[in-house]
């Protein structure tokens, strides 16, 4: 069954349509990637599952639950998330900082499991833990904010751009230690990217979407098929997406 | 009223004597003394800032003392309307008045009917509108008055306002700023004498003028009849031939609390009905704006010269001992005794009223504590909660703002109707002062602090209150703390104006220092202050390095 169901969401911002109908379901264990354009509602869709934004119109359930009825910050506590600049919290030291979510939990290992966790994306916790993210590089932040998304086994984990700052070399070993945590751990990972290449690599299906809209939902193996397919059918944006991001079509 | 000058303290003589009659001196006669109950408590004597109206307070505060009763000084408390309102709220109960300031500066009226007629129309106004009285004229007449250079005024044989006016086009004035504002000042000298038409005329200071004229900076100034000065720098008086300025006859102004439930002190303070003449006055003023006198001694000598206290009695002990010239809590002049100004040093000075000094700087620090921990109170937590609505943010922040704008002695000034003298006004101006840096810079922190972090902290479930504890304030608090830094420094500054207000503080020596035209004295206020002004700013500086989150810390360095 679908852990994750989004049913014809709508929202706007003013004058502004972010999402427009959107439909999207994630398997529990899948790793769907968001794709498109700036301004297509990829992030605004990501924020609908923990309820950092609300919707005007349609529904969304975790594990089966309308996230509009449930406690938003109970919500939160059991999902991972990922954003762009990695958001650690500058005066506290990357152990503290990938021990948060079990601390906010009440976790009796919670210091534990942070340490653990920094073990798993590949920083060694006994030399970074007490360092401040400052002292650290950009691909290591990143690492410590993936650590603090994991700690608290999460069963879903949203993940915003999370490469997106990083220089090619750091990003692909950032995505190896993802992809690594993934094979360890039955994690549901929704995951937003500009990049099509990365999200093909990474994610077992791809969502493209489009004007706030998914406008075509595969594995990842199969998207540049069922991209022709549409093309063929006179839905040519897919395809044209491909083209231009040169992951061919 | 042509030709009054000259003939003031006979006629006052006579003048006082009727008045006395009607008002408190019948009330003594009358046996009503004998039942009446005297409040307890001590006598509040204030003084506007100048040396005249410091020797006259004093001589109040040392002949209320001869006949026991205990006296609160606020000299040197402020200008006219400040003085005034205070004395009709009852927070003072006695100030050195003159008739023609009453009756032109605070009840907006023109003078007629001479000296006695002035003084009646003000005995009238003051006791039906405000109860406040009048008592018995002391004798001598300070009126405005316009003097040159005898050598310039020779010259152009000048002895009248009238010659004065037809040479003018050719002379450059300098007038204080109330006086060229007036419209007993300048604005009706010039309607009076047609043809008053100055080459040009600056605002010079009451502190500075007679130096402007003596070094030729400028030809004309204003100047009081009775000013020490007049003879040091052998002046011209220009006689008021058309009779233009009002009389104004010096006497004591009391509340009406103090009229109505001190009759004994009325009674001594009625004594001195036209025992000083304009030469004593003049004496006296001499004695402390040139040769440096100490205020309390210049009034205790004069006290025995017009006979009310006898050479050697208690009053040369009460101007040696406890002088206290600048405020209830301030004895400055009284501390170096006759030591005069020209051998006198700054060090010297402040160490011989180190005491003193210590406790003016102590209340100083205690109201710049006080209204700054008072906006902290209030600036941080608003500054917090405009987080959340940002749209009304920038409102508030340009209302805290406009406060800024208003001058210092201004904002005192508004404060006095709501709080009276003394520190209470002070410190609400002081604290208004506050509100703008620590609440700009509150806001401006909270919203700067690490949005990413706040926001992510926010994904992964922390609440709005943890977000606030333990990610926005620690990450504010050094910005918070820069604006609570400049605040204090600001407030130092601005506290010594507290002192135009009765509020104390390192201000009551530079108030005195500038009515007295004394540098030295000016300087033992303003150098502790500056000092201060830096040692709060060091350790401000200290504490908001302390403040900074460890993980952050070292980037600020």
């Amino acid at each position: 069954m679908a852990l994750i169901e989004v049913e014809g969401a709508v929202k706007r911002y003013g004058g502004a349509t972010a999402l427009n109908g959107a439909d999207l379901r994630v398997d529990a264990g899948a790793c769907v990637a968001l794709v498109g354009e700036s301004g297509s509602g990829k992030t605004t869709l990501l924020r609908t599952v923990n309820g950092l934004t609300a919707l005007d119109q349609g529904r969304v359930r975790v594990r089966g639950e309308s996230v509009a009825a449930m406690d938003p910050v109970a919500l939160r506590r059991s999902m991972g998330y990922v954003q762009q600049d990695g958001g650690l919290i500058p005066h506290w030291t990357c152990l503290a900082n990938a021990a948060l979510v079990p601390s906010l939990r009440g976790m009796a290992d919670a210091e534990e499991r942070g340490r653990s966790a920094l073990d798993a994306t590949g920083l060694d916790s006994a030399l970074y833990g007490s360092r401040y993210p400052r002292q650290l590089s950009g691909g290591q932040r990143q690492r410590v904010a993936i650590a603090r998304a994991v700690a608290a086994d999460p069963d879903v984990l949203l993940m915003d751009e999370p490469f997106g700052a990083l220089d090619a070399v750091t990003r692909f070993d950032a995505q190896e230690a993802f992809l690594a945590l993934r094979a360890s751990a039955s994690v549901t990972a929704v995951l937003v990217t500009h990049d099509l290449s990365e999200a093909m690599r990474i994610a077992t299906r791809v969502a493209v979407m489009r004007a706030g809209r998914i406008v075509l939902e595969a594995a990842s193996g199969e998207l540049a098929v069922r991209a022709r397919e549409e093309a063929a059918l006179g839905r040519g944006y897919a395809a044209e997406l491909l083209r231009k991001s040169g992951v061919g079509a | 009223m042509k030709g009054w000058r000259g003939v003031k303290g006979r006629r006052w003589g006579g003048l006082a004597a009727g008045v006395g009659l009607s008002g408190s001196v019948a009330l003594a006669a009358s046996g009503a003394l004998s039942q009446a109950q005297e409040a307890s408590g001590p006598v509040v004597v204030a003084s506007k800032q100048f040396a005249e109206s410091y020797v006259l307070a004093e001589v109040f505060a040392q002949l209320l003392e001869q006949h026991g009763h205990e006296v609160d000084r606020r000299l040197g408390l402020g200008t006219t309307e400040l003085t005034f309102q205070a004395l009709a709220r009852g927070d003072i109960h006695v100030y050195p008045e003159y008739t023609g300031t009453g009756l032109v500066a605070i009840l907006n009226e023109y003078p007629s009917g001479g000296s006695a007629g002035v003084f009646r129309r003000v005995s009238t106004v003051f006791q039906a509108r405000w109860g406040a009285r009048w008592l018995p004229p002391l004798g001598f007449a300070n009126n405005y008055a316009v003097a040159m250079r005898r050598s310039a005024a020779d010259s152009l044989g000048i002895r009248t306002l009238s010659g004065l006016a037809r040479a003018s086009p050719q002379l450059a004035a300098g007038f204080s700023p109330d006086f060229a504002g007036r419209t007993d000042g300048l604005v009706g000298l010039a309607e009076t004498y047609v043809g008053m038409r100055f080459r040009e005329v600056r605002n010079v200071l009451q502190a500075v003028k007679y130096r402007a004229l003596a070094e030729g900076e400028v030809d004309v100034i204003d100047a009081y009849s009775t000013d020490g000065a007049v003879a040091r720098y052998d002046l011209q008086v220009m006689v008021d031939d058309l009779g233009f300025f009002p009389p104004y006859d010096a006497a004591p102004l009391v509340s009406r609390e103090f009229y109505e439930n001190r009759p004994r002190a009325v009674l001594v303070l009625s004594r001195l009905a036209g025992r000083i003449d304009e030469e004593t006055m003049r004496r006296a003023n001499e004695k402390v704006e040139l040769a440096a006198m100490p205020v309390a001694q210049a009034a205790g000598e004069l006290l025995v010269e017009i006979g009310l206290v006898e050479a050697g009695s208690g009053a040369s002990d009460v101007a040696g001992g406890d002088g206290d010239l600048a405020s209830g809590d301030g004895d400055m002049a009284g501390g170096d005794g006759t030591s005069s100004r020209s051998v006198r040093t700054l060090p010297g000075y402040m160490w011989s009223n180190r005491t003193a000094l210590a406790r003016q700087a102590a209340r100083h620090l205690l109201l710049v504590l006080t209204s700054l921990g008072a906006a902290v109170l209030v600036a941080v937590p608003v500054g917090v909660a405009l987080e959340r609505r940002r749209s009304a943010a920038e409102g508030t922040i340009r209302a805290a703002g406009l406060l800024q704008t208003i001058p210092g002695i201004a904002l005192l000034a508004f404060m006095l109707p709501l709080f009276g003298i003394g520190a209470a006004p002070a410190a609400a101006a002081l604290f208004l002062y506050s509100l703008l840096p620590i609440l700009r810079n509150t806001y401006t922190g909270i919203v700067g602090a690490a949005p990413g972090a706040v926001e992510a902290g926010r994904a992964l479930g922390m609440t709005e209150g943890q977000l606030l504890h333990r990610i926005r304030l620690p990450l504010a608090a050094p910005v918070v703390m820069a604006g609570v830094r400049t605040a204090a420094v600001i407030n130092v500054g601005t506290a010594t104006l507290a002192a135009f207000v009765g509020a104390g503080g390192l201000g009551d020596p530079i108030v005195a220092g500038l009515a007295l035209s004394d540098p030295v004295m000016i300087l033992s206020g303003a150098v502790p202050a500056a000092a201060m002004a830096l040692g709060v700013d060091w350790a401000l500086a200290r504490a908001e390095a302390r403040v900074a989150p460890k993980g952050v810390r070292e980037r600020r360095e």
